[in-house]
């Protein structure tokens, strides 16, 4: 990628240097070019005219402007299959003008030259056609559009990754550690039982107990801040009703999602819903929130507004980082948050395939 | 009293059938699964099934749905569903769920043998047991200005203690009163929701929840 941009860079500099040269230079080329041929007329007119010979040297001079002027134009075309075309069309259209001409000169009655022009037109036609198609892309610009295509199909796959793996370490925490420290409190506590006549020790045991429910409680919130059950189990409707009725505030929920988008769009929304209705608790000073959301065929639409008093700061770290996380999917978040009049957070996501 | 317990993980089950085999309950078939489960429910008609939410196959809610199958099989059945995380959703369906005892408890709880032995008597018996954050987040849920704001914290207190399922002497002496401060709180709180006082106290708890639910 380094070299691509390095050369990219100095292509840039180097057209913008010559930039303002060749156009005076052709100029000059032309200026020269139209006093050598006055020069010859005029010696032509002295000389006590007879045949008109100077033709050949407008000929000539008409010639080497021509070519000037289509090197010019060729090389002010990117480099690659663009300025091979440019130099393709120039030549052609030199040649037909050359061949044109010396028919004119020669008066043949019959108009020989139609078979050359036929075939350099349909030469060009082809190379433009093979250009128009793609099958000559310009070198780079493929090379970056097949770059773009694999990267945005690896951060994908990347993040699809990502989402599963999260899911599975919730399982493998329900089914590891914390069973087994449910089953360290059910023997602490049958134990503490057992102990009645040595109150001092079965309080010892109790506050072990205490100790391991506290230690489940921390992984039961951390199994929830990286994969909810309730969305892994019934998908992002159930989800958004759940993250309504564990809010402290009112939030109505209109959410109607058939068809369940993949594992790492569904977090994706259900963290953006999460983070905007515990903002909305924070700061819309107990007016209701309202949660919409939709989904098409390739995209999941949803909305997060409350009737608070707005003035939200989208570039504020809860905002940016569910920003950060919905662009990730190529997705869109708006944050609509005037003074006095409520917040509203829209995120689109894509979740075709 | 006669119980079935579906749990998968091996280590878990083999220590609830321990606790309540030494406390003489009946534990008369064990599931690992959903569809296992649901066949020794059939099979044996117990008086309460301790189900865990997550089961195979699938192990996502098929414990609870498995259980709510099991309370339309045998209306009246006990269920006293044993979890690792506090879920409303599935709280509030199973609350929906029809006739019967009812209970939701985080599974650590069971460690607490003296309160989790009481929890499933008052499930068999009709009654309801639900965990404290069960409770907390059904309340939580109607923070925002609704009708309960105009409960004191006392008698915040006092609702939430009776959704756990506990009676008026449990409470008072949970919150070192006298019962018949309690009584009184019970009262304010009934007038206050607007909701008919009954002498049974499982009846007042459901009335309690599915005003909760419903607002």
């Amino acid at each position: 990628m380094a070299t691509v941009t390095a050369d990219h860079t100095a292509t840039t500099h180097g057209e913008a240097a010559a930039a303002a040269s060749p156009r005076s230079a052709l100029a000059l080329h032309v200026a020269l070019a139209a006093l050598a041929g006055f020069v010859n007329t005029s010696i032509w007119g002295l000389t006590g005219g007879g045949y008109f010979w100077p033709v050949w040297v407008w000929i000539g001079l008409a010639l080497s402007v021509a070519l000037h002027a289509v090197i010019r134009r060729a090389l002010r075309a990117p480099a690659g299959p663009r300025r091979a075309f440019e130099a393709h069309a120039g030549g052609s259209a030199i040649l037909s003008g050359l061949l044109v001409m010396l028919w004119a000169l020669t008066g043949s009655p019959t108009f020989w030259p139609i078979w050359a022009l036929l075939v350099l037109a349909a030469a060009l036609a082809v190379h433009a056609l093979l250009i128009a198609q793609g099958w000559i892309a310009p070198g780079r610009e493929r090379e970056l559009a097949e770059r773009v295509d694999e990267l945005t199909r690896t951060r994908r796959g990347a993040l699809d990754v990502q989402a599963t793996e999260l899911r599975r370490i919730e399982r493998d925490l329900h089914d590891g550690a914390q069973a087994r420290l449910v089953a360290l409190t059910m023997q602490l506590g049958r134990a503490e039982e057992k102990l009645a006549d040595r109150p001092e020790i079965a309080q010892l045991v109790r506050s072990a107990r205490v100790e391991a429910g506290s230690a489940i409680a921390e992984l039961r919130d951390l199994a929830r801040g990286i994969a909810p059950p309730v969305l892994a189990d019934r998908g992002l409707t159930a989800a958004v009703e759940s993250l309504g009725k564990r809010s402290a505030i009112p939030v109505e929920v209109d959410v109607d999602v058939d068809r369940r988008p993949p594992p790492v769009v569904e977090t994706a929304a259900y963290f953006v819903v999460a983070e905007t209705l515990t903002n909305a608790a924070k700061h819309a000073g107990g007016a209701p929130a309202r949660v919409w959301a939709r989904a098409g065929d390739d995209e999941l639409v949803l909305e997060v507004s409350d009737g608070g008093k707005g003035g939200a700061d989208p570039h504020g770290g809860g905002l940016t980082g569910l920003r950060h996380r919905v662009e990730a999917l190529d997705g869109k978040l708006t944050v609509t948050s005037p003074p006095g009049g409520g917040t509203l957070v829209r995120a689109e996501l894509p979740c075709g395939s | 009293m006669r119980v079935v317990i579906a749990e998968d993980l091996a280590l878990l089950r083999a220590g609830i059938v321990a606790l309540l085999r030494e406390h003489d309950i009946d534990v008369v078939a064990q599931a690992e699964d959903a569809e296992g489960f649901l066949r020794v429910v059939g099979g044996h008609k117990p008086d309460l099934a301790i189900v865990d939410v997550r089961l195979p196959p699938a192990f996502t809610d098929e414990g609870l749905r498995a259980a709510i199958e099991a309370r339309r099989r045998q209306p009246g059945l006990g269920v006293l569903i044993l979890s690792q995380y506090v879920e409303p959703v599935y709280t509030s369906e199973l609350l929906a769920s029809g006739e019967g005892g009812v209970g939701y408890l985080l599974k650590e709880r069971v460690g607490d043998v003296r309160g989790f032995l009481d929890a499933i008597e008052r499930v068999a018996a009709g009654g309801t047991a639900l965990d404290r954050e069960v409770v907390a987040e059904l309340v939580r849920e109607r923070d925002g200005g609704g009708i309960l704001a105009e409960l004191t914290p006392r008698e915040r207190e006092v609702l939430e203690l009776m959704a756990e399922g506990r009676t008026n002497a449990a409470i008072a002496r949970a919150m070192v009163v006298k019962p018949g401060a309690v009584e009184k709180h019970v009262s304010s709180i009934f007038s206050k929701l607007d909701l008919p006082a009954s002498d049974d106290d499982h009846r007042r708890v459901l009335a309690v929840l599915a005003f909760l639910r419903s607002a």
